[in-house]
């Protein structure tokens, strides 16, 4: 009875609700991963509807990934049937911007978007050449997952958690020998995971202008000596990536290399059977270090002048002090505007019950830099020639520089950069 | 207006098969003829232009490496799994249909139990098989430790990961040729076997060789075409399990096309694949009509 009075009040005010809205703009939300982002998003529409009354936010049905939700804008797009504003993955707004799909944000942006907390760091998120196509909405990197437990087994103590990469492979070393079923140390052979500790040693993947592969350097070389490293000494598995996530939470890996966002994930599944902890990344070469950010942006599709003034509005506010605070309290992404950082009444509560994700944020704060998509059309397919070569690093097939070096050749013949 | 006979006959015949062949038409053979269009160009999904290639996508699928190991591997996956899914079958078919004369409900449960993983989702089938060979915290592991036994990595060692997804594939296709096998078992007439056994055959092999297999004929012809088309279609596992990995390892045929299509966004090249693909098809369908039209059988 109840729900068919809830029915007919909501088809009454179906009815009712083109009367009403005749002033309004209506803006066509597309966003992904609903398991994720599915409340934020209503709570985000719920909040900036009241403060915008004469903009209705229509939410299109979620895509389950960020890659079908690319997929589907892609068909939309030859179709004509576009939304006015997406959500994407940071590292997947470049497909749409190749395709002329993305629409430039530079003359809506303030004078001074540092006054507004977008910091310029947090802007290279969404830029290409000098234009800003997106903005980022909630942000990652790459940080260590720790098991306290086994660390404390293995003769070692969170107090003084060693701050270089020696140290942490002769603890995952000293972790992985407490028994045949415990594991030291696990990353993924992953182009995000390998640009994050080519990152820490101060290494970039490709010239600012794109022309050329640069991780075949002295960084790249010691990024890729880590993989190795990692599974002769630290006792690295070849687990896929979904093995490790069921393998942290259960108890048997010591220190964990993966995505913050993931901790809200991993704190749930660990329960009560250890404290989940978040330690950063190492940073070898601090002068020029920057970790390249996951997560995802905003970006503005319509091309009708009079939407696009309420689609700003709409990004301007997720992107704001206010949107952020709701992104960063229901999802545990780390903020992409500064202002929510720097001001404690908006996330002072959140940070003191959650220090973990205090540290994981610090990070992203510190060092967040662009996540570098390889361009053109095999722009995709050679992160997966990536993975691949770690592989082969990481099992112990090829030798780190020498394959380094093969690999950023096969990538400049693939991409076209000779 | 009168319509003479065979004019209104003819009217009805395009009445009645018209729909159809135009369904047809604009369902099946138009987006194959696009497909095949695509494969001699470079587009890319979404993009605003492209450029003619001639061969070159079907000249990469079969010189570059990874378009080579998706092929190959394919061929492997399917010449593990057409002799294992068809044996297996063949001796529980037996198996259950001597068992069925003595114990007619022990029988019938078996063959609900081999057949679950038929109707069971194969997605969900391929969660309960991540846990099982996980390679620490897995079951499978679990016991082979405990027993002494070396613990691979399942799904992880390149050697190995092939075959592991074949094991689950044969796993998945037992049950189905079972019942294929049990219905063929069925149709025998028992009077041959009391024709062989005055004969002199009288073991169990001389029977089976004598009277079983030969009078399995079609339905062991019908069985092969369907594990075959079955074994060549293979994605689920892949797609849920491995991804292709680690490092294209397990990269199939249609794997490799959902990747080259979906992910890299290579609609030029993920549209040879398919062409490639739909050869394969193409021939093994017509090899099972031919089979069927020839009626291998003694009867």
């Amino acid at each position: 009875m109840k729900t068919l009075l809830t029915a007919s009040a909501l088809a009454l005010a179906a009815a009712t609700a083109p009367t009403l809205s005749a002033a309004q703009t209506e803006i066509r939300v597309h966003y992904a991963i609903p398991t994720i982002w599915a409340e934020t998003q209503a709570a985000l529409e719920e909040a900036f509807e009241a403060q915008n009354p004469d903009i209705d936010i229509v939410i299109d049905g979620p895509a389950e990934s960020y890659a079908e939700g690319v997929q589907r804008l892609l068909r939309e797009s030859v179709a004509g049937t576009l939304p006015d504003v997406a959500w994407v993955g940071l590292n997947r707004w470049r497909i749409l911007e190749a395709r002329g799909l993305t629409q430039p944000l530079d003359p809506f942006l303030p004078e001074d978007p540092e006054a507004a907390g977008y910091t310029g760091a947090l802007l290279s998120l969404g830029q290409y050449q000098g234009t800003q196509h997106a903005l980022g909405t909630s942000a990652s990197t790459l940080v260590m997952y720790v098991n306290p437990d086994l660390v404390e087994q293995a003769g070692y103590s969170m107090d003084d958690f060693p701050t270089d990469y020696n140290g942490i492979i002769e603890l995952a070393a000293a972790i992985d020998d407490l028994g045949d079923n415990i594991d030291g140390i696990w990353i993924d052979r992953h182009d995000w995971r390998f640009q994050s500790l080519l990152g820490g040693y101060g290494g970039r993947p490709m010239t600012e202008d794109e022309s050329d592969i640069t991780f075949d350097s002295e960084a790249g070389r010691q990024a890729a000596e880590l993989y190795a490293r990692f599974a002769s000494e630290g006792g690295m598995k070849s687990y896929i990536d979904d093995q490790a996530r069921q393998a942290y939470p259960a108890g048997t890996l010591g220190i964990m290399m993966d995505s913050s966002s993931l901790l809200k994930r991993f704190t749930e599944a660990a329960g009560e059977s250890f404290p989940v902890t978040v330690v950063r990344l190492p940073v070898p070469a601090p002068e020029n270090a920057y970790f390249p950010t996951g997560g995802s942006g905003i970006v503005m599709l319509t091309e009708d002048e009079a939407k696009q003034q309420a689609a700003w509005e709409y990004i301007s506010f997720v992107t704001g002090p206010e949107g952020q605070k709701i992104i960063v309290e229901s999802t545990g992404y780390a903020p992409t505007n500064a202002l929510v950082l720097e001001d404690e009444s908006y996330l002072g509560a959140y940070y003191e019950a959650n220090p973990n994700a205090k540290t994981a944020h610090s990070q992203v704060a510190e060092f967040a830099g662009p996540w570098y998509a390889y361009p053109g059309a095999e722009g995709v397919a050679v992160t997966d020639l990536i993975s691949a070569a770690l592989v082969e690093i990481a099992d112990g097939d090829a030798e780190p520089g020498a394959r380094i070096e093969a690999l950023a050749d096969t990538l400049r013949d693939r991409l076209g950069m000779n | 207006m009168r319509l003479s006979r065979t004019a209104r006959e003819r009217a009805t015949d395009l009445w009645l098969a018209g729909p159809a062949t135009l369904a047809m038409i604009g369902l099946i053979f138009a987006p194959v003829a696009i497909v095949a269009v695509l494969s001699f160009t470079d587009y890319q999904f979404g993009a605003l232009t492209f450029r003619w290639i001639g061969w070159e996508n079907y000249a990469t699928l079969f010189t570059d490496p990874i378009g080579r190991k998706a092929v190959t591997n394919t061929l492997i996956y399917v010449a593990v799994v057409i002799p294992f899914a068809m044996g297996l079958a063949l001796v529980v078919a037996l198996g259950l249909h001597n068992l069925a004369a003595r114990f007619p409900r022990i029988s019938a449960t078996l063959r609900a139990a081999y057949f679950l993983p038929v109707a069971a989702t194969l997605v969900a089938m391929a969660l309960a098989w991540q846990m099982l060979l996980h390679p620490s915290i897995g079951l499978v592991n679990q016991t082979l430790g405990g027993l002494g036994l070396p613990a691979p990595d399942w799904l992880s060692d390149r050697g190995l990961v092939i075959y592991t997804l074949a094991a689950i594939g044969i796993w998945q296709s037992v049950g189905y040729n079972m019942v294929l096998f049990l219905a063929g078992l069925a149709a025998i007439p028992p009077d041959l076997y009391e024709a062989a056994e005055v004969d002199g055959a009288t073991k169990g092999w001389e029977r089976f060789w004598t009277v079983t297999w030969p009078m399995l004929g079609p339905t062991t012809l019908f069985v092969a075409v369907i594990t075959a088309t079955q074994a060549f279609r293979v994605f689920e596992t892949v797609a849920t399990l491995t991804r292709g990995g680690p490092a294209f390892a397990s990269d199939t045929l249609v794997y490799a096309l959902y990747r080259e299509g979906f992910e890299y966004f290579k609609a030029g090249y993920a549209s040879a694949i398919t062409m490639v693909f739909f050869v394969v098809m193409v021939a093994l369908t017509l090899a099972q009509f031919r089979v069927l039209e020839r009626r291998v059988h003694y009867r």
